[in-house]
């Protein structure tokens, strides 16, 4: 950039301030950093892959890892059975009321399993084109289907590009119960990563990853209502949703933002270079897991001093989970800063034995006890 | 490998304007260049405009002319800079023009006493304001203002009461003709005083005592009153000599024009003050040379006498000075106020970096710095008890030292290392060590230069400063951040000063800027002489003397290379790449006991860093827009030390992939089969056993004793 372009920027930061020039906002009220996802306990065996968990009926949850889907169900979640293996990642889940189990498959589509009937059925395209990133999955309470794809025609492992080449081309689609007729309610989003209909069927939530942002809709006869954007300018990158079980929602962020990211998205010439000479993992982007890899990039601040990286050092990755209340505010949230352990949170869901918890990036299933307002 | 050092010297003499221009923007004279530009300019422009104006005669008419405004400017130069103002100095000068005329034609002195008379008057007048102003604590501002009204009021009354006298008579005096119009060497004689004045005011203002506090009292009075310097006084003796001054310039008006009216000096404190600031003496205080207050009168001076010239009506004119007046003092404030800041922006200038290509490090990758955890259970010493050892070494008796960021040399000694002591608190931050024949460990502190430990703690300096690069602006002879350092066979001091441009604190700007600013030094013991030895290094860390003693290893931090520069032999003076690609920064070299070499990486170079390093614009922006601790940097956390033969090929490497031990690794010390590590940031030491070595080698045989590879 040369001198007339910063010219042209500083003077649009001061005419436009929302134009995309926000800074990133510090962690502060209900987002204050703390340890407590650190001190969550992990659930059985590490789970390489971890997608997506939901709770299902009887106490028990549905996890995505990998190419499986298992169910985990007894005391202490120690009976693991493998639903369906698909070939390829199973991602975003979702009950339907009539009890089947919905699955967003990458690089195929939309799976609905009856637990009585062995085969799945496919829902494969919307508008046009094939569904291969789908990312979350769910069911209205009167039976109809909403799905998210991060970006049309791009399979969910490769949503460092889809951010690092400022792509825009997420969509929301709906269908009916039975997997019919397919329809795409809205285009060009931001990658849309997580979307959840309220318990009374009247509003839909959809979180936007690249955009920072969480929306409402209103769910009415006649479709989907305007938008009304309920945060914006988040301080991490929104993954799915899941209601808590009291009205309110749990919001996982799959990473924090940082200054360097957001200086590394302004400067098109390194970034294009970036992607075209290097693998992903070791691009200046966000990560689900840091820290143990030499050659993934460094901060300064993030130095090791006398033995101890600083837990409020810039984040390679870092776990988060927000506790949302019915208005979509934030009330309470869990953390597990830089150095942590259970980085990369997609997913939670409230089980009457605590809140369970998919840190992808650890690839460990985590059931946090303790108290979350 | 000629390639690369050819690439190596080219990009030396890299030229950047805006680095040229931040260290200009440091220098004190640098200031005054604007002012003076426009002062040759202007004159430049009346030269071309104006017939005859360039002539000789027009010049010295000039002077003569502009002699009295001078004295009057530099008044108000000296009162600025202990942060007054005087006002009445216009006022003073029409006072003291009477009072000459009054003493030499009412009272009929003789000009040998009515020119002194004619001093005390204005030192007098002066006293007034000094007093009011020194010991009355009154606000210079008012003060002089209100003199200045009283003063004009008195001449008034005066002049009309002897105008008369003054019309009537006129003065018979060789000596009084002289001062009026005489020339020493063809410059007027008030002109040829002014020079005399300004030149001993200048010593004053800027080599005597008076003339500092007068500055500190300028820049902080508070601060300079504590500091025990009588701001009272000194205030009061401003004044006067802005009087006194006044006086000289009264003296030489009446001289030369013998006439007094009620516009006499009227204005002048205005001109006077526009003036001083436009040259560049702060209106803040404490800032500000006799010179820039001259610049800025002649600036006045030639603009207002050029406008007359050309017939430019006079109110135009004060319009005019009254604009430059307003321009001046807001860019005076602006520009104290943010020049620090300007320089800081400016500073940094990344450059791009020549960076060899990275060889694989990657676990089970087939080079010789394929990733392993051979460090991971190094046996620790000291856990919690070392702040940062940068450096580790043992002596003779098996005792370890480590250099750590709290200025000290602690020392582990006992079973196991258990008794912790500081051996040496020196200050700085203490780097590289090396022990000499006589077992005083000489130490590279950061900060401070190379210092000496005696074996009883008995701490000395060895050298602080080297010899001065001519054509830098930046003074350079200063030791900035001597890092680490080896004793040649002869008993020569090789260092390492890696940067002349930035400190221990921001040394990673140095490595973000990617420009040799680094050095080698030597210190010669026999003559206690500093040369350096290799100007304009990138980033120069660790130092070793070959085994033989003929040629020292120098790592470059920032280039991710290691040079050998010879020191005997046939080849004495060149410096050569012995290590092109390295996987990492390397930081201390050190001997090993099989006749190779060590070297710790202190980073892992990783593939966005290496990106960055060819996009100087990328860097400067970041360094611009993104805060210190999110900076890109080398993997930092990742711990590996090296070992390299003397053909530079790397033969083995040890590793800590994850940094739980080892991060930051800095520096490896082999001593009777084992390997010591130390860490820049760690909070301890660690020690590895190393199969199949020398187990009786210890540094200190290598160098001065039995296991010497030094070849006549």
């Amino acid at each position: 950039m040369g001198f007339f372009d910063h010219l042209l920027r500083d003077i649009r930061s001061v005419i436009d301030r929302d134009g995309g020039q926000n800074a990133i906002p510090p962690l502060d009220g209900a987002m204050s950093p703390n340890d407590r996802l650190d001190s969550a306990v992990p659930i059985g065996e590490p789970l390489p892959g971890v997608d997506d968990v939901i709770a299902a009926a009887d106490s028990a949850v549905y996890v995505s890892a990998g190419r499986q889907v298992l169910k985990l169900s007894g005391a202490d979640f120690a009976t693991r059975t493998v639903v369906a293996e698909f070939e390829d990642d199973a991602g975003g889940l979702a009950l339907h009321p009539d009890g089947r189990l919905l699955v967003c498959v990458a690089g195929r589509g939309l799976a609905a399993i009856d637990p009585a009937k062995p085969a799945p059925r496919w829902l494969e395209s919307a508008g046009g084109s094939a569904l291969v990133g789908l990312l979350s999955v769910t069911a209205a309470p009167d039976g109809r289907i909403y799905a998210v794809e991060g970006g049309a025609g791009r399979r969910p492992g490769e949503w460092r590009h889809d951010l690092m080449e400022k792509r825009a081309g997420g969509r929301l689609i709906s269908c009916g119960a039975g997997l019919d007729n397919p329809q795409v309610l809205l285009r060009d989003l931001p990658y849309p990563y997580g979307v959840t209909v309220s318990d009374d069927g009247k509003s839909l939530w959809l979180t936007e990853s690249w955009a920072h942002r969480l929306s409402r809709f209103a769910l009415g006869g006649n479709g989907l209502g305007p938008r009304e954007t309920v945060a914006a300018n988040m301080p991490g990158y929104p993954a799915r949703l899941h209601p808590d079980g009291h009205g309110g929602l749990l919001l996982g962020m799959f990473a924090r933002r940082t200054h360097l990211i957001e200086f590394v998205l302004k400067e098109d010439d390194f970034r294009e270079e970036m992607m075209a000479t290097m693998p992903p993992e070791y691009w200046v982007a966000p990560a689900l897991v840091g820290g143990s890899d030499c050659l993934e990039p460094m901060q300064i601040g993030s130095v090791k001093a006398l033995g101890i990286q600083k837990p409020w050092a810039p984040p390679r990755s870092y776990g988060l989970l927000v506790h949302l209340d019915a208005e979509g505010d934030a009330t309470d949230s869990l953390h597990s800063r830089a150095g942590g352990r259970f980085h990369g949170i997609t997913a939670a869901c409230a089980t009457p034995s605590g809140i369970v918890i998919a840190a992808r990036g650890a690839g460990r299933l985590l059931l946090h006890t303790g108290d979350l307002r | 490998m000629s390639m690369a050092v050819d690439s190596f010297s080219a990009s030396v003499r890299r030229f950047s304007p805006r680095l040229l221009l931040s260290e200009l923007l440091l220098k004190q004279w640098f200031e005054p260049v604007v002012p003076f530009t426009v002062m040759i300019g202007l004159w430049a422009y009346f030269a071309l405009t104006i017939p005859d104006y360039a002539s000789v005669q027009n010049s010295v008419s000039l002077l003569r002319l502009f002699a009295e405004f001078g004295f009057v400017a530099l008044a108000m130069g000296f009162c600025l800079v202990t942060g007054g103002i005087d006002l009445s100095v216009g006022a003073i000068f029409a006072l003291c023009n009477f009072a000459a005329l009054y003493f030499l034609l009412v009272r009929e002195w003789p000009v040998g006493l009515a020119i002194p008379a004619t001093l005390l008057v204005g030192a007098l007048l002066g006293s007034i304001n000094g007093f009011l102003i020194g010991f009355l604590k009154t606000r210079p501002f008012l003060t002089t203002l209100v003199t200045l009204i009283i003063l004009r009021a008195s001449v008034n009354l005066l002049n009309t009461s002897y105008a008369q006298v003054f019309a009537t008579n006129s003065v018979e005096s060789d000596a009084w003709d002289f001062v009026g119009g005489g020339s020493v060497l063809g410059i007027p004689v008030n002109a040829a005083t002014l020079f005399v004045v300004l030149l001993i005011c200048h010593i004053f203002l800027s080599r005597s005592r008076y003339g500092w506090h007068l500055t500190a009292i300028g820049a902080s009075r508070k601060a300079a009153r504590h500091a025990g310097i009588r701001v009272r006084l000194m205030l009061f003796m401003t004044y006067v000599l802005s009087g006194t001054l006044c006086a000289a310039s009264g003296i030489f008006y009446a001289a030369r024009q013998a006439s007094t009216d009620s516009t006499t000096g009227v204005g002048w404190e205005f001109q006077a003050l526009t003036a001083v600031v436009l040259g560049g003496v702060s209106l803040a205080g404490g800032k500000g040379t006799v010179w820039r207050a001259m610049i800025g009168a002649l600036i006045i001076f030639l603009l207002i006498n050029g406008l007359v010239r050309m017939g430019i009506p006079g109110y135009v004119t004060s319009a005019v000075t009254g604009m430059i007046l307003l321009a001046a003092v807001g860019i005076d404030v602006k520009w104290s106020k943010n020049r620090g800041k300007a320089i800081q922006k400016i500073y940094v200038n990344p450059a791009f970096v020549p960076l060899a290509s990275a060889p694989a490090v990657q676990p089970g990758a087939a080079s010789p710095y394929a990733q392993n955890d051979r460090l991971i259970k190094a046996q620790a010493i000291g856990v919690d008890q070392v702040e940062g050892p940068e450096d580790v070494i043992l002596d003779r008796q098996g005792r370890l030292y480590g250099s750590t960021r709290d200025g000290n040399v602690i020392r582990f000694s006992g079973p196991d290392f258990k008794t912790r002591e500081v051996f040496a608190h020196i200050g700085g931050r203490p780097l590289g060590m090396q022990f000499d024949r006589d077992e005083n460990l000489i130490v590279a502190v950061a900060g401070m230069g190379v210092y000496g430990v005696a074996p009883d703690g008995r701490i000395f300096k060895v050298t602080d400063e080297t010899n001065r690069t001519w054509y830098k602006l930046n003074d350079d002879s200063r030791l900035r951040m001597a890092d680490d350092l080896d004793i040649a066979p002869d008993g020569k001091i090789y260092f390492s000063d890696c940067t002349t441009r930035y400190e221990m604190t921001t040394n990673t700007l140095d490595i973000l800027e990617g420009r040799p600013n680094g050095r080698v030094v030597c210190y010669d013991p026999a003559t206690k002489t500093t040369r350096t030895v290799i100007n304009h290094f990138y980033f120069p860390n660790g130092i070793c003397v070959s085994h033989d003693g003929k040629s020292i290893l120098i790592a470059s931090t920032s280039l991710c290379k290691v040079f050998r520069h010879w020191i005997d032999g046939p080849n004495k003076g060149k410096t050569e790449v012995l290590m092109d690609e390295l996987p990492g920064n390397p930081d201390n070299i050190n001997r090993a006991s099989d006749g190779t070499y060590w070297l710790a990486l202190v980073g892992i170079r990783t593939p966005t860093f290496d990106l960055a390093a060819r996009k100087p614009g990328f860097r400067l922006r970041m360094v611009k827009q993104v805060p210190t601790d999110e900076w890109l940097a080398p993997a930092l956390n990742h711990g590996c030390v090296l070992k390299f033969n003397e053909k530079g090929e790397a033969l083995e490497s040890w590793w800590d992939p994850t940094g739980i031990s080892h991060s930051t690794l800095t520096s490896m010390r082999e001593h009777q089969g084992y390997l010591y590590l130390g860490g820049l940031e760690n909070n301890r030491i660690g020690r590895i056993k190393l199969d199949g070595v020398d187990d009786s080698w210890t540094g200190y045989d290598a160098y001065w004793g039995a296991k010497s590879r030094v070849t006549k």
